[in-house]
């Protein structure tokens, strides 16, 4: 099979995964007490108008019609509107969606970026003071709840030292790049093509792209270690113990008997060896990731997608709650395409 | 299930590894603390006492401003003054906002943790262990079908779906008589328990796929041992082959599985009670929530219980590791994550 | 000690009847070397002993092994598993893994450059391999020595191609040749910024255009059909027979002065072994290096090698030529080894097995006596005292730690049987001396025996 097929069938596989989460967020308004038509009632409506809000609803018809008309609705890429704010359900998605992306990006990237380079340094110096501090590190790291972990990072570096920005965030990276761009556009802000040229000065006022990156960096430290910590844990333990499995295999010897520099022997053929199942429970701990920024997000106040469910539920705001938790399943299932993409990469074998 | 053999592998590891003692150690006296709460309890974690509140723990006295508003002859006036704020050995972790003793929260705090922690498992491992081993047992279409509404209970992060589960269904409690005091030994603490009864049939929903995936794993290659193969040619039945031979011969896996679940659903308690989706009030995560907003004048009070959840889930995680190491069940990593 | 400075043998034959060898070629002692005899020698160990620190107590796997590789020649070592040869090839390689060590000995390497280089750990032309920094140790890997392993499905990265991992070797070579002084360095050159490079940009790799091409060669060489496609699967594609010879194209690369064969047959099917062990000869003498062959299938030694040496405990009890030892052998291990009458006519003769197991090694539990004393079936009380090396033909070539190659065997000093603890052969049975009778004769122990022999490495 290539490499191609196999993508395209864990696609599809994918797709059904999909299809499954749909209908279980779909099904979750039916299992769960209590009428949507509660929730935009007042409390002494009359039979009438709870008849009149149900059919605007549109709760009021058979399970299977709600049921189709959702999935066509969300083919359309419409997600329903919001009970309370009546605005579109998806747009308010959408708009949180980058913000939990910056953070759980930023967490991965902080956590790859440190546990690979962690594990692979506590397994080659066995037994020495940076393996038992690496050791330690993941210890505590896997075993400290992140919200906790965030408030204390808040208590130290926040409030008593004043090092970062405790909590809600200023602007998003994107805006925050967008300044670069403001700074430079000649005229009031409109949309290209009305009137107006978009003029980029030069040279570009680096300094105050700078400054808002700045800004932008601070405020996602934080909550970015927060989130990645357990990860960068639980990275370091499995890098750890799978290269020293790795390292004690025969063809590592045997790349050293012809001759291999150690770094070729640990990186590219021991490291590479190690990641395969690294990769594969990582894909596994995805949805750990997701969680874990749903509660960073509620520590720090961060504007995304967490805290929409949060409320959503607080609410019962159906549409926003269903819309949320669609677009966790998908992209959980998208980034797992992707990490079996990687492991495919990494292994031959599974191709085959 | 615990053979000679298995037991001195245990031995073994256990004397050879100091982590391992730590682990056991550190797990002995959670129980025991848990277990014997009401005793050791200096105060009812529930009283309040505002004279009391926000005192420091012992060794960090200080002093805190105070604003008060005081009525002078028919006139409101705003006094600012400089307390000291005395630590004493009668609230040795300090109280809270509402003048609680922490050390007693944090005493009572391990019971709700471990009983949640303990019977979520179970109830995760009582769903997922006989779907897992039937699904690998039988194959085919039964497999494909578990396999992948697993992939869909994955696809939603274990807090998110039991935030949303805790949050539609309600926070049911139920309230056990604590025998302690039913008993007469420990007066003057609350005669009841309150167990999050929603929590734990969240928590357990939410994590027996992995007890699936373990069992179904263990299962698929059990079956082409020549002993299950023997017994199946010998006309055993499938339910008897199964409870004869394949859960006997998992039981490690699932013994190792079921100690990493209990550290990920103390942590997974921790975080839904710290976002106020609990039955109860006497929980961790939630003074962790209550101190959130007193970090520059009570920095203790999120702090306290915080350290008790570290320390237990370490010592389950080393405990955890113990048991890995001793009886080699190969798995790794899997298994739930903490929140 | 004994057993070198003597001259070597005639061993260039062209067909290698085993029977031609053990009848008279392999002994002759002719060929005198012109000047300094020693130049003959490649490679001189003296006195090494590797020791592995494990938790249960010292493991003393080699102990004061003494060995000469001469240039083209072919010398066997063998020995049963656990008897320490493996070791040996590592500690000769520096490849002993922790918690082993190489804790004592010199390992003499014929290297004017380096000797020039590290005078004090120089002697004429002779370079002690064990002072010299692990780096000079690692760079001589590839091209002074490579090495082929038992079993290639292990010994090959399963998730590289075959080719890519031989390209590596070719590669590391020419790197070492274009830039000498990176192999002073501890990554030789090619470090972490180097190999993420490497991996991140499209394109890059380590092993360059030529170095594959050089691969292609390589694998053709050894009787890889289509080495070409081959060359772009992964080791798991192959068969074991192919991937050995895969392997043996890796340890070309570097055109090594002296290959180490771990075992190299006996992971693979009868007739894939008799294929190998023909390719490895011809390789040999088309090269003209040496081979240090390690095994424990006599007929492998029988076909192949020139010179014997015969390992027991970690020590080598027995050394000489192939007729010498086959013909001749003095220690009853060895004798053990071929069976009451060695016969090379067989063609595979295995190891006959031995009653008892090899003993665990453990230093402490080692005690002074010969360390075959408990399987030997003529053990002496004399033997109760480590016995040294003893010439066994005045040559200085054969020799034996027995004390049976300086005198005949005496029955009225027999260690009665049971003398270590009965049937169980165990080293560590209290010895009990005075429950038995001395006269008795030892019993026969080889008759009724649990064989030991097999394809594990050591
Ligand atoms: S020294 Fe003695 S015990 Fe050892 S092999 Fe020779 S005769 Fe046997």
């Amino acid at each position: 099979m290539s490499f191609g097929r196999f993508l395209l069938k864990r696609t599809l596989q994918g797709v059904v995964v999909v299809w499954g989460v749909v209908t279980v967020v779909f099904l979750l308004r039916f299992i769960t007490p209590g009428s949507p038509v509660d929730v935009v009632a007042p409390l002494d409506a009359s039979p009438e108008l709870r008849r009149q809000i149900a059919r605007e609803l549109g709760v009021d018809r058979p399970l299977y019609v709600q049921y189709f008309e959702y999935l066509a609705g969300l083919l359309r890429g419409d997600m329903g509107y919001s009970y309370l704010s009546g605005t579109e359900a998806s747009a308010r998605v959408f708009a949180r969606l980058p913000a939990t992306l910056e953070l759980t990006v930023a967490a991965t990237i902080v956590a790859v970026a440190l546990s690979v380079p962690l594990g692979v340094i506590s397994a080659t110096r066995r037994h020495q003071p940076s393996d038992y501090a690496a050791t330690t590190f993941s210890l505590l790291g896997i075993s400290t709840p992140n919200f906790w972990l965030g408030i204390m990072l808040v208590l130290v570096l926040a409030v008593q030292f004043d090092v970062f920005p405790t909590s809600d965030r200023a602007f998003g990276f994107l805006e925050s790049v967008g300044h670069l761009v403001v700074i430079a556009v000649d005229g009031p802000l409109v949309p290209p093509g009305e009137g107006t040229r978009l003029v980029v000065e030069f040279p570009l006022d680096v300094g105050a792209f700078g400054r808002t990156f700045t800004t932008w960096l601070s405020y996602i430290v934080l909550p970015a270690v927060t989130l990645g910590t357990y990860f960068t844990a639980l990275i370091t333990r499995l890098t750890r113990s799978g290269m020293l499995e790795e390292l004690g295999q025969s063809y590592v010897q045997a790349a050293r008997a012809k001759g291999l520099p150690e770094t070729l022997v640990r990186y590219r053929h021991a490291l590479r060896n190690t990641l395969i199942p690294v990769v594969t429970v990582v894909g596994l701990q995805m949805g750990t990731l997701i969680g874990g920024a749903v509660i960073t997000e509620a520590v720090f106040d961060w504007p995304g997608l967490g805290t929409t469910v949060i409320n959503a539920i607080q609410q019962r705001d159906w549409p926003i709650l269903q819309g949320s938790l669609i677009v966790i399943g998908v992209g959980f299932v998208v980034v797992n395409i992707a990490v079996d993409a990687i492991y495919a990469y990494l292994n031959p074998r599974v191709v085959e | 299930m615990l053979s000679p053999r298995t037991l001195r592998n245990l031995k073994r590891e256990f004397d050879r590894s100091a982590l391992a003692k730590v682990g056991v150690a550190l797990v002995a006296l959670v129980v025991f603390v848990a277990v014997f709460a009401p005793l050791l309890a200096p105060h009812d974690p529930t009283a309040q006492s505002l004279d009391d509140k926000r005192l420091p723990p012992l060794g960090f006295s200080g002093t805190e401003n105070q604003t008060t508003t005081e009525r002078v002859n028919g006139t409101v006036q705003v006094v600012n003054e400089t307390v000291t704020v005395n630590a004493t050995a009668d609230h040795p972790l300090g109280t809270n906002a509402l003048g609680q003793d922490m050390l007693s929260r944090v005493i009572y705090g391990a019971r709700t943790s471990l009983l949640v922690g303990l019977l979520g498992t179970l109830l995760a491992a009582v769903v997922g262990v006989p779907v897992g081993l039937v699904a690998g047992y039988v194959r085919g279409r039964v497999d494909d079908a578990l396999m992948r509404s697993a992939d869909v209970m994955l696809a939603f992060p274990s807090l998110v779906l039991a935030i949303a589960l805790v949050g539609l269904w309600g926070r049911a409690a139920i309230r056990v008589p604590d025998p302690f005091v039913v008993a007469g030994l420990a007066p003057g603490m609350p005669r009841t328990f309150t167990l999050p009864g929603t929590v734990i049939v969240v928590v357990g929903l939410v994590n027996w796929v992995w007890f699936a995936r373990v069992a179904r794993g263990e299962a698929l290659a059990l079956r082409d041992e020549e002993y299950v193969k023997a017994a199946r040619s010998l006309g055993a039945s499938d339910p008897f082959v199964l409870r004869r031979h394949v859960l006997p011969n998992s039981a490690t896996p699932i013994l190792v599985l079921a100690t990493i679940q209990v550290a990920a659903i103390v942590l997974l308690e921790s975080a839904l009670s710290y976002l106020g989706f609990s039955g109860t009030e006497l929980s961790w995560g939630f003074d962790i929530a209550q101190g959130r907003d007193y970090l520059a004048t009570a920095w203790w009070i999120s702090t306290m219980p915080g350290i008790a959840i570290v320390l237990t889930v370490i010592g389950i995680n080393l405990l955890g590791d113990w048991l890995r190491d001793a009886l080699d069940p190969g798995i790794e990593g899997e298994g739930g994550g903490g929140a | 000690m004994s057993g070198d400075g003597g001259s070597g043998p005639a061993g260039r034959g062209g067909g290698r009847d085993p029977d031609a060898d053990a009848g008279s070629g392999a002994g002759t002692e002719t060929e005198t070397g012109v000047g300094d005899p020693r130049s003959r020698d490649l490679l001189r160990v003296r006195d090494l002993s590797t020791r592995f620190f494990t938790q249960e107590g010292q493991v003393n796997a080699v102990e004061s092994v003494d060995l000469t590789v001469r240039d083209g020649e072919v010398l066997g070592i063998v020995g049963e598993s656990g008897s320490g040869k493996s070791v040996t090839a590592l500690s000769l390689i520096d490849l002993v893994e922790s918690p082993g060590r190489v804790t004592d000995g010199e390992v003499w390497y014929r290297d004017p450059d380096l000797a020039g280089e590290f005078p004090a750990a120089s002697d004429g032309d002779y370079v002690d391999l064990r002072r010299v920094p692990e780096r000079v140790r690692r760079a001589l890997r590839g091209p002074s020595f490579s090495t082929v392993f038992q079993d290639p499905m292990s010994s090959f990265n399963p998730s590289i191609t075959v080719g890519e991992q031989i390209a590596e070797a070719v590669e590391v070579q020419r790197r070492a040749r274009s830039n000498p002084r990176s192999t002073r360095s501890r990554t030789q050159g090619y470090g972490l910024g180097q190999f993420l490079l490497d991996s991140v940009v499209p394109g890059r790799d380590y092993a360059d255009e030529a170095s594959h091409e050089r691969a292609v060669e390589l694998l053709e060489q050894v009787g890889i059909p289509d080495p070409g496609e081959r060359a772009e699967e992964y080791p798991h594609e192959f068969s074991g027979g192919m991937l050995q010879r895969a392997m043996i194209a890796q340890a070309l690369a570097g055109e090594p002065d002296l290959l180490i064969a771990d075992e190299p047959t006996t992971a693979l099917d009868v007739t894939i072994q008799a294929q190998i062990l023909e390719l490895l000869r011809d390789l040999q003498e088309e090269r003209g290096m040496s081979v240090v062959l390690i095994t424990h299938d006599l007929g492998v030694i029988a076909r192949m090698c020139d010179r014997v040496a015969v390992m027991y405990a970690g020590e080598i009890v027995e050394r000489g030529t192939l007729a010498d030892v086959f013909d001749r052998p003095t220690h009853p291990y060895t004798e053990g080894l071929l069976g009451s009458i060695p016969d090379l006519a067989d063609p595979a003769p295995r190891l006959r097995p031995i009653e008892g197991n090899v003993p665990s090694l453990l230093g402490e539990e080692m005690g002074d006596r010969c360390y075959f004393a408990d399987r030997c079936p003529k053990a002496m009380y004399e033997c109760l005292s480590h016995p040294p090396e003893y010439d066994a033909a005045g040559s200085g070539e054969h020799a034996a730690r027995c004390v049976l190659a300086d005198h005949e065997y005496d029955p009225a000093e027999a260690l009665p049987g049971g003398y270590f603890g009965g049937e169980s052969g165990d080293p560590t049975a209290d010895a009990d001396p005075g429950g038995d009778d001395r006269a008795g004769p030892p019993a026969d122990r080889r008759t009724k025996n649990a064989p030991r022999e097999g394809g594990d490495g050591d």
